[in-house]
């Protein structure tokens, strides 16, 4: 075999155990979040609405809604979504396969990196004990909303037909 | 010429693929703006040595010798260690297993336990979550020499999945257990059909923990994300209390005696807070049983009626409980109630935060729950925490706490009144 296409046959071969390799599809890394990261997270970017919606893999609700938080992604464009994984490392895998299977790989997430959970509920909400979903509502048009529980939890059912209703 | 061919396909194809994989992912807006290398990566825990300092939960129990024993996992290793003087110190822990496959459940609400039993053998429980699988499965493990080596952990069940499991010993030394199975939720699923939470499952053991009989799911519906808690009853049987998942997604709690054929539930609904939620609470009730059969129950709601930390009594075995009393300071969360009846008096204690700082207050009643003296702090600390547990032997009691900075601690109780 001449060395060029030995060259190019090696090189198939690798491209071909890459194509196989990524089946899985895009690696999904989550963004340390701690202590104090809160208010940067919150912060608006050209005063889009934002949502941080907070979850873990041992919170059956909030996994059965994944598959509606891609659809709802899909037809809101103009808000930027955070997806905020409370598990600790143990999970964090168990996490990233869930998020892959329900096509969110390609979403913002950050992961829990500080065992205080206490300080971190407390820096959204004064009021909050770790129950989940749990989610920020946040917009130029209104007070920052917080819902405990689903998607369609009247209150983020509200926080969005006041957003829709505005921007008519 | 071939091989050019070959390599031609092969990158075209790899470039598809991506592209196609792309595509296939909802496009995400949010991320861009957010600038992560401003924020500090934070520590990992403490230490990662085999001893309860490290561990992120930890069950206390005395046995009738007055020991203290413990449960509690590091990474993937479950432990059991003893101490003769209240936690200064501990005996070499026995590994009771590490596993090769997933994690021991041991966060938050859900951690392993130790039993010590009447005959002076040791029963340790674990709920294992495999990597592959959401739901769990309960093992039992048995010593008979004081802890030195431990029994090859046996499953409670093989299928179906469980947590939160919770056990008593009767005097007569039968062991009764319940637990939170998914079962039947399983089975609904497998038929397309809808189904909320957990059953409620029971069995006991007449052979110190070697086997259970009479495995059996008698209530449906349990909130699947909140521990269970169990006490003793007076006349020997078991009871429970748990978050029911009541008509309307209403979460609110339930407490029963279980019959002495263990078929049956005896009890009632705790009270009507109304929390109507689609949520994992991720805090189930603490129950304790007093001297004269009376049920205690501390639990956390948000409901429509009623929202935080709160208290109440059963005297007639669950048909009706007191009106509900708040707890603690709602300014500072409180959270993770625990409750010890001794032959001296009721007890509860919780967990508050007010941004910097943790602390467990507790409160004594003499009259069986009507009054409470006034908040004491027994602990804090300005870092992670496990929940607070109260424990007791020979009349004395004691808060179990964990935390990231002190380590494990035992403090005595020492109330300035009453």
């Amino acid at each position: 075999m001449p060395r060029s296409c030995s060259f190019l046959y090696t090189l198939s071969l690798t491209l071909l155990s890459l194509i196989l390799l990524s089946g899985t599809g895009l690696s999904l890394e989550f963004k340390p979040y701690g202590r104090g990261d809160f208010d940067q997270v919150a912060q608006l970017r050209e005063n889009r609405p934002r949502i941080i919606h907070y979850w873990s893999v041992t919170c059956p609700a909030c996994i059965a809604e994944l598959g509606q938080w891609t659809k709802f992604i899909n037809e809101h464009r103009d808000i930027d979504i955070i997806f905020i994984n409370t598990d600790d490392d143990e999970d964090r895998e168990r996490a990233a396969a869930r998020l892959e299977k329900n096509g969110l790989s390609r979403a913002t997430h950050y992961g829990f990196s500080d065992s205080f959970v206490e300080k971190l509920y407390y820096e959204v909400d004064k009021s909050w004990r770790g129950e989940l979903p749990f989610t920020v509502l946040i917009s130029t048009n209104g007070p920052r909303v917080n819902v405990t529980g689903a998607l369609d939890d009247p209150h983020f059912v509200a926080w969005l037909n006041q957003l829709n209703g505005v921007k008519k | 010429m071939t091989y050019w061919r070959l390599f031609l396909f092969t990158l075209l194809a790899t470039i598809s693929i991506a592209r196609a994989q792309e595509a296939a992912q909802p496009s995400v807006n949010g991320g861009e703006s957010l600038n992560k290398p401003a924020m500090a990566k934070h520590a990992p825990p403490a230490c990662s040595d085999p001893k309860p300092d490290c561990a992120m939960t930890i069950y206390p129990a005395f046995d009738k010798k007055g020991l203290l024993w413990v449960a509690y996992s590091v990474g993937k290793t479950l432990y059991v260690a003893s101490s003769q003087d209240q936690a200064k110190t501990f005996s070499v822990p026995t590994t009771i297993i590490t596993l090769s496959d997933g994690i021991i459940d041991a966060h938050g609400d859900a951690r392993p336990k130790i039993i010590p039993l009447n005959d002076n053998s040791l029963l340790v429980s674990y709920t294992t979550r495999p990597d592959k699988m959401m739901i769990g499965t309960i093992f039992t493990a048995k010593s008979s020499d004081n802890g030195k080596k431990f029994s090859t952990p046996q499953p409670m069940l093989t299928s179906g999945g469980q947590r939160f499991d919770s056990y008593v010993v009767t005097p007569k030394g039968r062991i009764f257990a319940g637990w939170l199975d998914k079962t039947h939720a399983a089975q609904a699923k497998a038929e397309g059909k809808e189904f909320a939470g957990s059953g409620v499952a029971f069995a006991w053991s007449d052979d110190g923990g070697m086997t259970f009989k009479g495995k059996n799911i008698l209530m449906d519906h349990a909130c699947e994300c909140c521990r269970m808690s169990a006490a003793l009853g007076r006349d020997g049987l078991p009871v429970f209390a748990w978050r029911q998942i009541f008509e309307g997604e209403i979460r609110d709690h339930y407490a029963a005696k279980l019959s002495a054929n263990g078929v049956k539930l005896i009890g009632g609904r705790v009270s009507n807070d109304d929390w109507a939620i689609n949520s994992c609470p991720h805090q189930g009730p603490a129950l304790a049983v007093d001297t004269k059969g009376a049920w205690h129950i501390a639990w956390f709601t948000k409901g429509k009626n009623r929202q935080g930390l709160f208290y109440a009594f059963s005297r007639d075995e669950g048909k009706t409980f007191s009106t509900p009393e708040k707890i603690g300071d709602d300014a500072h969360a409180p959270a993770f109630a625990t409750l010890l009846a001794t032959k001296k008096g009721l007890y509860r204690a919780w967990k508050e935060f007010d941004g910097a700082q943790t602390v467990i207050p507790i409160q004594k009643s003499n009259d069986g729950g009507k009054s409470w003296s006034a908040p004491e702090i027994l602990a804090s600390t300005t870092e992670a925490s496990d929940h607070p547990i109260l424990v007791s032997s020979k009349g004395d009691v004691f808060l179990s706490w964990g935390t990231h900075k002190e380590g494990y601690r035992l403090i005595p109780l020492r109330l300035a009144k009453k």
